[in-house]
């Protein structure tokens, strides 16, 4: 099996002592988080719209007293229960002196001066799951070799440039975006989803609002919908092109789970707890100021066995350049 | 004119791909999926070459050509696949059934046009 990726997380850092929020940035360093500092006053309003996010680190002085910090907390849990609250606890190193239902807010304490059960955290509810390298590279490189793809399949994105972020483990289920795609990979190495999500009005800059689509048509949301239906299906064959077998088996765990979509709440879950790996790309137009962002979730949901992820290193023989006639 | 049949459930393939072929002096019928495609080869005998997607829902491409072959009985008409499979038990399954070419997404009009002029002459 291929090394374990590097692969980083955001955290939410809630402590306003500048000591403390040293050491923890240095703790974030070392343990492939960033940690994200934010105004007390636009915590929630930060938690409504902000997407990908890992945990929470909150210090129970954030508030003038315990009880508003606890208070933040139960507002932040039932805001986001899907994401782990770590409590920086300053003269005891556990939760015992909370009630229970205070103790359920969170997932953890930690002090300043022990920070090895925040480690703990982040290794139960962040990386929890191994990735192997291979994977995350390979699915980085395939999908910027599609982006660049998109100038064969549209003419007018022609002069887009692609910018790869680090890829990055989320907890939270909030659909960036306006508009998203998903489809099933199934493997013996893997059960999931492949989600894109981006901006219909990226899209829309780009292609100029009034361009025009095929027989005249100006560009609209089906647009839209339609190029990125068209790059979902060009990333699932080059995934499975890359990553899955000819002769690959699947697997025997043929189990199937609703998935949950509330609009309202920009809200999805696929009915498991895993965390899911992602990936951000911006394609920038290099004529103007235009970009359209992606978001590129895997979400193995149904069955995950890294140990037995191969790469497929296929001959060159075997397949011909994409785009070229091969004749038989 | 030469006639070709598209058959793709991606709205953006059937406006690009057969945007180019028609500017290409390329008469060009396009269908949905592949029960619509075997429907209209049915109808139209002008058509002569057909590029297909393989993914699609309700009848997907191969099923379509062998259906070609055997309901049809059309033996002549020329099949090329355009599809995002670069499997290569797909592309003998296609053999079989006499697909003539294989394309994997996307599409670069410029290196086939001639190819599909001959092939649907």
């Amino acid at each position: 099996m291929s090394d374990e990726a590097q692969l980083v997380s955001k955290v939410l850092v809630l402590d306003n002592s500048p000591e403390c929020f040293k050491q923890i940035k240095q703790f974030c360093d070392q343990n492939g988080l960033i940690g994200l500092k934010v105004n007390s006053v636009n915590v929630m309003a930060v938690l409504s719209t902000y997407v990908d996010l890992g945990a929470i680190l909150l210090s129970e002085n954030y508030h003038e007293s315990l009880a508003d910090t606890l208070d933040l907390a139960q507002q932040i849990h039932t805001a986001r229960p899907e994401l782990p609250i770590v409590l920086r606890r300053i003269s005891t190193p556990d939760l015992d002196d909370l009630s229970e239902k205070q103790r359920k807010l969170f997932c953890s304490a930690y002090t300043i001066d022990d920070m090895s059960p925040l480690r703990k955290v982040i290794d139960e509810y962040i990386f929890s799951l191994v990735y192997p390298n291979a994977l995350v590279r390979g699915i980085s490189e395939l999908t910027v070799n599609t982006l660049e793809t998109l100038s064969t399949l549209e003419n007018r994105f022609k002069s887009l440039k692609v910018i790869t972020e680090t890829p990055y483990i989320v907890r939270d289920r909030i659909i960036f975006g306006e508009v998203c795609s998903l489809i099933p990979l199934e493997s013996s190495w893997c059960r999931g989803y492949m989600m894109l999500q981006t901006e219909e009005g990226g899209i829309l800059d780009v292609l100029g609002y009034t361009e025009l689509t095929g027989d005249g048509d100006p560009a609209t949301f089906r647009t839209v919908n339609n190029i990125l239906g068209e790059l979902t299906n060009l990333l699932w064959g080059a995934f499975k092109t890359h990553f899955i077998a000819v002769d690959d088996p699947g697997t025997q765990y043929t189990s199937e789970v609703p998935l949950v979509i509330n609009h309202q709440h920009k809200y999805i879950s696929f009915g498991s707890e895993n965390p899911q790996l992602c990936f951000k790309y911006i394609l920038t137009d290099e004529n103007n100021s235009h970009f359209i962002p992606i978001y590129q979730w895997f979400v193995f949901n149904l069955y995950w066995s890294p140990e037995d992820f191969k790469e497929i290193y296929a001959s060159v023989d075997d397949f011909v350049d994409s785009g070229e006639l091969e004749l038989f | 004119m030469a006639k070709i049949l598209l058959v793709d459930d991606s709205s953006t393939v059937r406006d690009e791909v057969g945007g180019f072929l028609k500017k290409n002096g390329l008469d060009v019928i396009t269908a949905v999926d592949g029960k619509d495609g075997l429907n209209k080869l049915k109808a139209d005998p002008g058509i002569k070459l057909v590029v297909s997607d393989v993914n699609m829902p309700n009848m997907d491409g191969l099923t379509m050509v062998e259906k070609i072959r055997s309901e049809l009985g059309n033996s002549t008409v020329n099949v090329i696949m355009l599809t995002t499979e670069n499997n290569p038990s797909m592309k003998e399954r296609g053999k079989a059934a006499g697909v003539k070419g294989w394309i994997v997404k996307p599409f670069k009009g410029e290196s086939v046009v001639e190819t599909f002029k001959k092939l649907s002459a």
